[in-house]
């Protein structure tokens, strides 16, 4: 089989598929916005070896760095429903930001440990010796800097995490990756549907690249 | 009027809404399909439509439900029931042993046979025993690999399951054949405009219903379902949406 590249259906997909780009985006803000919290959270307990916290700090990264994305959007959703009957009403959406969080937050958890621990040691000591708290210096007088330093791989997950959002279509969440299959399974034009998600993809991506340059300019002026 | 006296008043309102309200609104119903299976459930310029919706907005307006359609690979969907996210499949889900032992089905509405497509103008395939040292495509989570399995008991079929798309492979040539239902093969054949076609008579005779978990509440909207089937299938419309679709009737 051998037909032409059908660009007029292309044409026509793109409005349709770009109706649901709002709910990636949505799904990508979120995860991303719980993932840093939770990323922040995880750094400092490791960073201050909180006893205990530490340790399933340590298992939760763990877990959530060495198995797959998908692996554990299907525990949350079709697994877990089963031994805690009040998730089935959790729909897909939630279900995958919060997939989405966990999952980013492990491995964000990382990039932000190692910023924190690019900082001089001489800084928490100068806080000290102000008379502020470790967790104050930490909030106060490190995490600022770490920032700046985390900035570009977080950046880096933030731009992986919308291309992950495309897993949440096995879950039935009505994003322009399941939207793309489905105008696929009726029409035949599988090259050309697949063409067009991967265009939208592309094209958010080029965008927030160009945000990272010019947040990253802006953070790096004081340097 | 003491301040009691109306906050008593306001419980008194409060409960009586509460339970008043879900008493009159109708119940929601909550169908997965997998919106990639022409014509049956299938997504045309962003609108969800084919026979099975057409069936369940007509389920719906009979028995009072308000319908409401989940879209899913059809993978998930049945991981979706058992977590309870959906109520029932509407996906062409045929009856068999297995399914029976862990769900209940509706009566079924649709009559069909497993089919073999092949490449147009391929002739060495006219039978599931020609099948045998040859890779033979299907859907993951349909039951067409059991059904394969049934006739191969020596294992000699290679199954290949794809979750879409597998037409574009047999076309391709990276499978021999593929196994679905006879009637959507012939509308996917047109429909498509693909150069593939069916190889010999359909194997085997096939029911499709809809499964449902087997709890009182589940139950009872089965019961509910049933009683909508068989009027639709007595005053013809059941006959009707079949013929809208395939132009013939599919339901017996």
């Amino acid at each position: 089989m051998q037909t032409s590249l059908d660009v007029q259906y292309i044409v026509e997909l793109l409005p349709i598929l770009l109706k649901y780009l709002g709910v990636t985006m949505e799904m990508a803000l979120w995860g991303f916005f719980f993932a840093l919290i939770l990323a922040v959270v995880l750094a400092v307990i490791k960073v201050f070896k909180v006893p205990l916290v530490h340790q399933a700090a340590g298992l939760f990264i763990s877990f959530f760095r060495g198995t797959p994305l998908l692996v554990q959007l299907f525990l949350l959703y079709y697994g877990l429903p089963h031994y805690i009957p009040a998730l089935a009403g959790m729909d897909a959406f939630t279900a995958a930001v919060i997939g989405l969080s966990l999952h980013f937050a492990a491995y964000m958890a990382e990039s932000i440990r190692g910023a924190i621990l690019g900082i001089d040691k001489s800084q928490m000591e100068a806080c000290l010796s102000i008379g502020m708290t470790r967790l104050q210096g930490m909030f106060r007088i490190i995490l600022p800097q770490a920032s700046r330093v985390a900035t570009p791989s977080l950046m880096n997950y933030f731009i992986d995490m919308i291309k992950s959002t495309s897993l949440a279509f096995t879950l039935g969440v009505a994003e322009i990756m399941a939207k793309a299959q489905m105008e696929a399974a009726s029409s035949f034009k599988f090259f050309e549907s697949f063409l067009a998600v991967a265009l939208i993809y592309w094209a958010v991506v080029v965008f927030f690249t160009r945000i990272q340059h010019i947040v990253e300019t802006r953070l790096n002026k004081a340097y | 009027m003491n301040k009691q006296f109306k906050l008593i008043l306001a419980a008194l309102v409060a409960v009586t809404t509460l339970f008043t309200v879900p008493a009159f609104a109708s119940q929601t119903v909550k169908v997965g399909m997998s919106g990639r299976y022409f014509p049956f459930t299938f997504s045309q310029r962003d609108v969800l439509q084919g026979f099975e919706v057409d069936i369940w907005n007509e389920i719906g307006k009979r028995a009072d439900y308000k319908v409401e359609f989940v879209t899913s690979s059809f993978s998930g969907l049945f991981g979706m029931l058992e977590a309870g996210h959906i109520d029932t499949i509407s996906n062409q889900v045929t009856i068999t042993p297995a399914r029976l032992e862990k769900y209940v089905f509706s009566t079924p509405y649709v009559v069909d046979g497993a089919q073999i497509v092949v490449k147009k103008g391929r002739t060495d395939i006219q039978s599931v025993d020609d099948l045998k040292g040859k890779k033979v495509a299907v859907n993951l989570g349909s039951n067409f690999e059991q059904l394969l399995r049934a006739f191969d008991t020596k294992n000699e079929i290679t199954v290949v399951t794809y979750d879409s798309g597998f037409e574009q492979d047999v076309v391709l040539g990276r499978a021999d054949a593929f196994v679905m239902d006879r009637v959507s093969t012939a509308q996917l054949i047109k429909k498509s405009g693909l150069p593939l076609q069916q190889a010999g008579a359909p194997f085997q005779k096939i029911e499709n219903a809809m499964p449902f978990l087997n709890t009182a509440e589940q139950t009872a909207i089965r019961d509910k379902v049933n009683e909508t089937l068989l009027s639709m299938r007595n005053d013809g419309k059941l006959a009707e949406i079949s013929v809208k679709w395939f132009n013939t009737d599919i339901t017996k």
